[in-house]
């Protein structure tokens, strides 16, 4: 598969989106250079891979794979600092409260500079053959933070921000420089989200989605007649039952990706105690085989 | 800060509550908590309203909420349930519950009527870019719309409890602050400055007045969006309507702060929604809040004995599939611990950790979030 430039993981919360979005740029990183820019505040991603970025400064990982965190709040200050170019002043207007409300009035302004952003970073990608790989906000948020070049679009509708919204738009509607992966965990509510996320993502956005990822899928290790026997033993049958369950769901859902026109895999359940560096190669492999090599 | 793991505080007691109000990460199952709490009060006995902001569809039908249920709606469903305590008053039939779904954008524009000075006032706030950019988009704005709606719920007096489910966030403090957040905007210097008239009183600016006029001027002339002109007139048709959004705001505060007040964390025990909610507890104790109770969610229940599994009559093959069966979900276990004892041991002082088990399904009916209300237990 031609993977785009910038791959954007994005999922509802709790389906493991960073522990994918980290394990894909590993994976990555093996075949070409790979850029996480981690966008979540606690950064989890850069933290699985034993990164501590700070300040929008680029951390590396291995020979061919670093970290850059990003934060809406450091591409406002970023852009004040263009505007008002005597740093004591810009700085202090920053730490004021009163600043905090002119922004607020500005509805999405952070959004969609950190949009812009990614743009510049995925146009550098091109330049050195890299991917980026983003580690997106949570479903809910990533829509809305995918939609504001449109939203600005509209209340601008000429001059220098209608300009710059517009080659947003064309960076997030070319399939060969953005696509979505989205992930979810066998549950109805993930997997309804997922369906929406990809939807809305899709058709109100025009934006390509490479792949919804069933992420922790346990192997089923029972067939019917063994769930059978072991039906006496209680709490055991239990949790065999529960295991299966969640095996036949993720197998279940999967012809509904297919129907909507996206292509799926999964990614198994890690029996750990911990995810870690092995965990991450593990799952590296699988979205290796399933991303790249097909 | 003094910290100390409290195994012995008393249980949380929703009789003793008139208000429970649940944050939490986005998808730790708020909602679903939320919901369970207040059957379980209406189980118990209590008069409950619980008012959801983005319930699940299986949850809306649960609760028989329509997906527009801004306005509180009766649940139906049989409180003789098993293992109940007395009731808390004699009058039995007094026990009811009631949902409703928190719609921000519809209650912010009730607000504005309500204190609109005129109805061209009202038409002018409604119509304004700003205003409909801040009441549609803005997340503190759905926060501020809880509060609202909450003194308005409060206000019943045939009401015993409110629960509240709020947005998901990822500051615990931006729903508890979004009152003062809108007023400040309304009544903020920056604002004064932003409507006086170019020219006016600029011998009274400081220099951070000057460049957040300056951005906005700039900003305006890059993108061509009269951003300036709108701002001016938003903050301008609020005039005369700060008393009414003050007045509220207060209330609202001291609502929070009553004795008979319950915030309640919820997060799942997975690493990092941990640290979400760790953050949650730093900053509402700074904030001088009091947090009454962590509930983690999703749970993995007790595992079964290895030894039964010694005993049992089933076929090699399948012993040893049990085996790393159990062994798989021991370490899932593990993980889980892991991260619930680190939790225990941020606990603030008089919080008890309570944790909900998997149902291993999606809650689904009234009895399912009856079940997961009677099971939070200390932990």
């Amino acid at each position: 598969m031609k993977l785009p430039r910038v791959l954007f993981v994005t999922g509802k919360g709790g389906t493991g989106k960073s522990t994918v979005a980290a394990a894909l740029a590993l994976a990555l990183s093996r075949r070409r250079p790979t850029t996480l820019a981690d966008l979540d505040r606690r950064l989890s991603a850069a933290a699985l891979l034993g990164a501590v970025p700070h300040n929008s400064n680029v951390i590396k990982v291995t020979g061919s794979l670093d970290v850059i965190a990003l934060t809406p709040r450091t591409e406002l200050e970023a852009f004040i600092e263009r505007i008002v170019p005597i740093r004591a002043i810009s700085r202090r207007m920053l730490r004021s409260r009163t600043f905090g409300y002119v922004t607020a009035a500005l509805p999405g302004l952070e959004a969609f500079l950190l949009l812009e952003r990614l743009r510049i970073l995925a146009g550098e990608a091109a330049l050195e053959d890299r991917y980026l790989v983003i580690d997106a906000p949570a479903s809910g948020s990533a829509v809305e933070l995918l939609s504001v070049s449109s939203g600005v679009k509209g209340i601008a509708p000429a001059g220098t921000l209608n300009r710059l919204a517009d080659s947003i738009d064309g960076f997030l509607s070319d399939p060969t420089r953005f696509g979505a992966v989205i992930t979810m965990t066998p549950e109805d509510l993930a997997v309804r989200e997922a369906l929406e996320t990809a939807g809305t993502i899709r058709d109100r956005l025009g934006i390509a989605t490479v792949a919804a990822i069933m992420n922790c899928v346990p192997d089923s290790l029972f067939d019917t007649s063994e769930l059978a026997a072991m039906s006496p033993l209680g709490g055991h049958a239990h949790l065999a039952i529960r295991r299966n369950a969640a095996h036949e769901q993720a197998a279940l859902v999967a012809p509904r990706f297919i129907d909507a026109g996206l292509s799926t895999f999964s990614l198994p359940m890690m029996f750990t105690p911990a995810i870690g560096p092995h965990e991450l190669e593990k799952l590296g492999r699988v979205l290796k085989a399933e991303l790249l090599d097909r | 800060m003094s910290r100390k793991h409290s195994a012995k505080a008393a249980p949380f007691d929703l009789r003793a509550q008139k208000l429970v109000i649940c944050l939490g990460p986005g998808g730790v199952g708020k909602t679903t908590i939320s919901a369970a709490l207040a059957v379980h009060a209406a189980v118990i006995g209590c008069a409950v309203d619980v008012m959801t902001v983005d319930p699940a569809p299986r949850l809306l039908d649960a609760l028989g909420l329509a997906p527009d249920s801004s306005e509180p709606v009766g649940v139906e469903f049989e409180f003789a349930l098993d293992g109940i305590e007395a009731p808390r008053r004699t009058d039995a039939t007094r026990a009811r519950l009631r949902a409703l779904r928190l719609d921000p954008k519809r209650t912010f524009d009730s607000i504005v009527a309500r204190y609109a000075k005129s109805d061209s006032a009202r038409d002018t706030i409604l119509e304004n870019r700003i205003y409909r950019n801040l009441s549609g988009a803005l997340a503190g704005v759905a926060d501020y719309m809880a509060m609202e709606k909450l003194l308005e719920l409060a206000a019943n007096p045939d009401t015993d409890l409110i629960v509240l489910d709020t947005p998901p966030a990822t500051e615990a403090i931006d729903f508890l602050d979004a009152p003062r957040r809108l007023l400040e905007l309304l009544n903020s210097r920056a604002i004064n400055l932003l409507t006086a008239p170019n020219g006016i009183f600029k011998s009274q600016l400081r220099m951070v007045d000057v460049a957040a006029r300056a951005v906005l001027t700039a900003f305006d002339r890059v993108t061509g969006l009269k951003l300036l002109r709108d701002v001016q007139a938003f903050v301008r048709s609020f005039d005369g309507m700060y008393e009414g959004f003050s007045t509220r705001a207060a209330r609202a505060r001291d609502k929070l702060r009553a004795s008979d007040t319950a915030i309640v964390i919820v997060t799942t025990a997975e690493s990092s929604r941990i640290a979400q909610a760790r953050e949650f507890i730093d900053a509402l104790e700074s904030a001088g809040l009091r947090v009454s109770a962590m509930v983690v969610n999703r749970v993995l229940a007790d595992l079964p004995d290895a030894a039964e599994l010694a005993s049992a009559h089933i076929a090699p093959s399948l012993r040893k599939k049990l085996k790393r069966n159990l062994a798989d979900y021991a370490a899932l276990k593990t993980r889980e611990e892991v991260s619930l004892s680190a939790l225990r041991d941020s606990l603030p002082a008089g919080a008890v950790m309570m944790v909900a088990h998997d149902l291993g399904r999606e809650p689904r009916t009234i009895a399912d979030l009856a079940e997961i209300g009677r099971s939070l237990r200390a932990s």
